[in-house]
């Protein structure tokens, strides 16, 4: 980081190598579209080069670099709707998932079961407030320490268990119709 | 058990459940749900819950391109931003020369002998106007570009697909197929498509299901071995009819070349 704060753009690629596959899923699980996420990781990534300036050097570099993402995803999420309110989009493969947003390849049946519960979960976070979201996507699916969060989203440590707890609570509701 | 109480034990149990509690927290809270039956079901639904979430499938999603294919988009936004003009984006930076040849006709203008009247501010004025002018012809300019490089990306991946439902037969394995080249310009086609920029604009948004569909089935081409099994052939091509993709890919294309 040190490095990229003096300008050095050779910083860049280690940087990437570590965080890229991390901030490629925070993106997509706002933006859920394989695109837009890698156009959102892109920014995200010009941001935090033209930003490294003002990196504190003590703090880590995963924290910061998800407070960027998460922001930046909010962003480009709320814009996207905004167009989607006054659009209609053509054809996006009769409602497919699209098949980069699943790193195997399963059968039909599994692939149609896999399909409506990706939807199901998909519109349940959607109806996370986005910082509720972002806390849960951060502590479920990456697995980060409530610290690490609070930090990353500029909360308190209070604040991170209550969103926690409202959002696993919502998330219940909404998938409570699966099982 | 007054609220304010009962609201913290509901939180500890989120928070159990989510494993994101530790130590004695972890252990308090363990304890409490063995003697409160409304805890217990409590925190088994919970859990429940989370296993579901736990099969988003983007927790296992894999980014389309590799870092050198991103840091070289991430090194060309930061190179149009460090331009001295970035309001002028670098992929329009033949009218830079233009620019400049506007400058130079302004500052004839204003330097040459006066005829029948003295030199006024009127020719700065018409230089700024034209840059204003370049400004809003550079942001249609790039569009364009954009849309030519993107009907010319998906006008070679159709050629591509075509040649891919006539394969030769392999001199090397029997029973198979070659499909050497196919794979090799799939791979380049693909590595054009990461660098296709503004793609993500609105401009191209009717565009993008056609790209990605465009770009799944080149993976797959990419993906195959020089001689390939005839099945494994066909189901690509299986998969180009039912996505309907040669004629998306001629209705698109009409549309970018307008």
């Amino acid at each position: 980081m040190g490095r990229l704060a003096r300008g050095d753009r050779e910083a860049l690629g280690p940087l990437m190598e570590r965080h890229y596959r991390r901030l490629y899923r925070l993106a997509l699980s706002y933006l859920r579209d394989p695109d837009d996420a890698l156009d959102a990781v892109q920014e995200i990534f010009v941001k935090a080069y033209q930003g490294a300036a003002r990196w504190d050097g003590g703090s880590e570099v995963g924290p910061w670099l998800t407070r960027i993402a998460v922001n930046h995803s909010i962003d480009r999420y709320r814009r996207g709707r905004r167009r989607l309110a006054t659009e209609t989009p053509l054809d996006e493969g009769e409602g497919e998932t699209d098949p980069r947003m699943s790193a195997e390849t399963p059968s039909p049946e599994r692939r149609v079961l896999g399909r409506e519960v990706g939807e199901r979960i998909a519109s349940a976070l959607r109806s996370l407030p986005d910082r509720q979201r972002a806390v849960f996507v951060l502590r479920h699916y990456e697995e980060m320490a409530l610290e690490d969060i609070a930090r990353a989203l500029d909360m308190s440590l209070g604040t991170v268990k209550s969103s926690l707890h409202r959002a696993v609570h919502r998330m219940r509701e909404r998938l409570e119709a699966l099982r | 058990m007054s609220p304010l109480f009962h609201r913290r034990r509901a939180q500890r149990t989120s928070l159990l459940a989510l494993g994101a509690l530790s130590g004695d927290e972890a252990a308090a809270a363990r304890d409490h749900a063995e003697t409160c039956t409304a805890c217990a079901a409590d925190l088994a639904r919970l859990r429940r819950t989370l296993e579901l979430a736990a099969l988003e499938p983007v927790r296992q999603a894999e980014p389309p391109l590799g870092v050198p294919a991103l840091l070289a988009r991430v090194n060309a936004k930061l190179d149009e931003a460090a331009s001295p003009t970035s309001r002028f984006p670098r992929r329009a930076a033949w009218l830079v020369p233009a620019g400049a040849l506007a400058a130079g006709l302004a500052a004839f203008l204003m330097l040459r002998p006066s005829i029948s009247t003295p030199p006024t501010a009127a020719p700065v004025l018409v230089a700024e106007r034209s840059v204003a002018v370049s400004d809003e012809m550079l942001g249609r300019m790039e569009r364009t570009v954009t849309r030519e490089q993107t009907a010319r990306y998906l006008d070679e991946a159709q050629d591509l697909l075509l040649t891919v439902t006539a394969p030769r037969p392999c001199a090397r394995q029997t029973r198979r197929v070659d499909v050497e080249q196919e794979a090799e310009r799939s791979r380049e086609l693909l590595a054009r498509r990461a660098m296709l920029v503004g793609t993500g604009g609105d401009d191209v948004l009717s565009v993008r299901p056609v790209l990605r569909d465009v770009e799944y089935v080149l993976r797959e081409v990419a993906s195959l071995p020089s001689c390939a099994r005839e099945r494994d052939l066909q189901a690509i091509q299986r998969e180009v009819s039912r996505r309907n993709l040669l004629m998306k890919i001629d209705l698109m294309t009409r549309e970018l070349k307008g």
